[in-house]
């Protein structure tokens, strides 16, 4: 049913608009003898098609269309003008004002219905298109939804398979993501951001899987030149992601590198100092060692949480950015609460 | 003096797409509102609001045309444009005429509706 929204100041041409309407068939007209009321209805209500007299008191026709298309979504809704012969120029500025078509006084029933039917015809047009965009846009919402499921699921199997070779566990990169998420909200980083670092923080120590099992599975201390080839790790997780076409990846890629450096420059692989660590290393340098102290592994005990704490403030301007430690101790509670959750001995939800 | 207005009843139909029911209704709309209207154009001449007198003869130029009197129509459009370029004097020396001609359109009509 399509809304025919009629505007003429005079009864006898609203009477007679309204029954050639209503011979159009499928068709509900809604009639105003006032411009300004009309206009009123249309803030809260969409016609399909507007029939409106030009000389009216209040608002001419041309004032209603200027107001008419000035409303949200109210450009391209097809507007007939009913004008006399005589009215040219009145014509001229309807079309430049956004009127679509015109009707002629005395009004004629079969040009009536043929200008009236073909700017319906527009309008169902309009509406199809509006539809099917709407429609395939959720398609795509939808689709890039299950995209980004699955990048995310494979980030987080693919961190599994560096972990599967470590004595650490499922559990603790669910963990180090968390508080490396706490530090980054407390950081103020944009939630966009935050998320990013708790899905790609996961992928940090995913370099082990180049590393010979003799040496990650070690139950002793490493040689001097075992963990040189130990802290070749970082740099093997930054070729493994670098260059990807996905945000996270790039993240990952960034993490992997950087979660190693230390704030006085003594960290590898590169010997970064201060800020010229980037950021997502900082953040995760503090999440990672936190995690690493307070998880129990074959060769040490779980550290006390409190003793942890004490060790990562001490690191502060040393091993962490100062800034990052106060990041990680202000979301200290929520720390405590993602240590309860994700617990060792529990299978990780992916 | 213009000619006498004839009621062209075939060609008003024409308009209407042959459809009695619409004729008919306007019909009945045209003598309704006749006097309302014509009180109208007297009012805002007698205001000499020239802009008041410009609608009110587009209004009745209008009803006169959907019942295809031509002649009648074309008085009330020379008032409207008086009353428009603000020529009191000439708008004023039509409005009679205008109002007569309503009347004897409304006469004829009225005969036709049988009232």
């Amino acid at each position: 049913m399509h809304k025919v929204l009629i505007i003429d100041d005079s009864d006898i041409n609203l009477t007679l608009i309204r029954a050639l309407v209503l011979k159009l068939g499928e068709c509900e007209p809604i009639m105003f003898e006032h411009p300004v009321k009309a206009l009123e209805w249309c803030r809260d209500n969409v016609p399909d098609l507007v029939i409106v007299d030009y000389m009216m008191p209040e608002m001419d026709g041309l004032r209603f269309i200027a107001g008419f298309r000035a409303l949200h979504g109210r450009t391209e809704i097809p507007v007939l003008m009913i004008t006399a012969n005589d009215q040219k120029d009145v014509r001229y500025e309807a079309l430049l004002g956004g009127a679509n078509d015109f009707l002629t006084k005395p009004i004629d029933r079969i040009e009536f219905s043929a200008r009236a039917r073909n700017m319906l015809a527009l309008r169902t047009g309009q509406k199809f298109l509006a539809d099917r965009a709407a429609f395939l846009a959720e398609k795509v919402d939808e689709r890039t939804r299950e995209i980004r499921e699955r990048e995310r699921e494979l980030i987080f199997r693919i961190s599994r398979a560096a972990e599967f070779r470590d004595p650490e566990t499922g559990a603790h990169i669910q963990r180090m993501a968390h508080y490396s998420e706490i530090i980054a909200r407390g950081l103020d980083l944009d939630a966009a951001t935050c998320r990013l670092i708790l899905q790609a923080a996961p992928m940090h120590d995913v370099g082990k899987i180049g590393i010979r099992d003799y040496i990650l599975l070690k139950p002793g201390r490493l040689t001097p030149q075992e963990f040189e080839i130990m802290k070749r790790h970082a740099e093997l997780g930054y070729e493994l992601l670098r260059n990807s076409g996905s945000e996270i990846m790039q993240a990952g890629a960034e993490i992997a590198l950087a979660h190693h450096e230390k704030y006085d420059g003594s960290g590898y692989p590169k010997g970064l100092k201060g800020q010229a660590i980037p950021l997502f290393g900082r953040i995760v340098a503090v999440a990672d060692v936190f995690d690493a102290l307070t998880s129990e592994r074959p060769y040490k005990k779980a550290w006390a949480l409190e003793d942890a704490r004490r060790l990562v403030e001490e690191g502060r301007g040393k091993h962490f950015d100062p800034v990052c430690v106060e990041a990680f101790l202000a979301g200290w509670d929520e720390a405590l609460e993602i240590h309860q959750r994700f617990r060792d001995d529990e299978a990780p939800a992916i | 003096m213009i000619m006498p207005f004839v009621l062209d009843k075939s060609a008003i139909l024409e308009r209407l797409g042959g459809d009695e029911e619409i004729y008919a209704m306007m019909l009945d709309m045209f003598l309704q509102d006749v006097d309302n209207n014509c009180a109208a154009l007297l009012a805002a001449a007698a205001a000499g609001d020239q802009a008041l007198l410009q609608r009110e003869a587009h209004t009745v130029k209008g009803l006169l045309a959907t019942f295809s009197d031509d002649a009648g129509a074309a008085v009330a459009f020379t008032l409207e444009q008086h009353a428009r370029a603000g020529r009191q004097a000439e708008a004023a020396s039509l409005v009679d005429e205008v109002i007569a001609r309503v009347g004897e359109v409304a006469g004829v009509l009225r005969g036709q509706s049988g009232g």
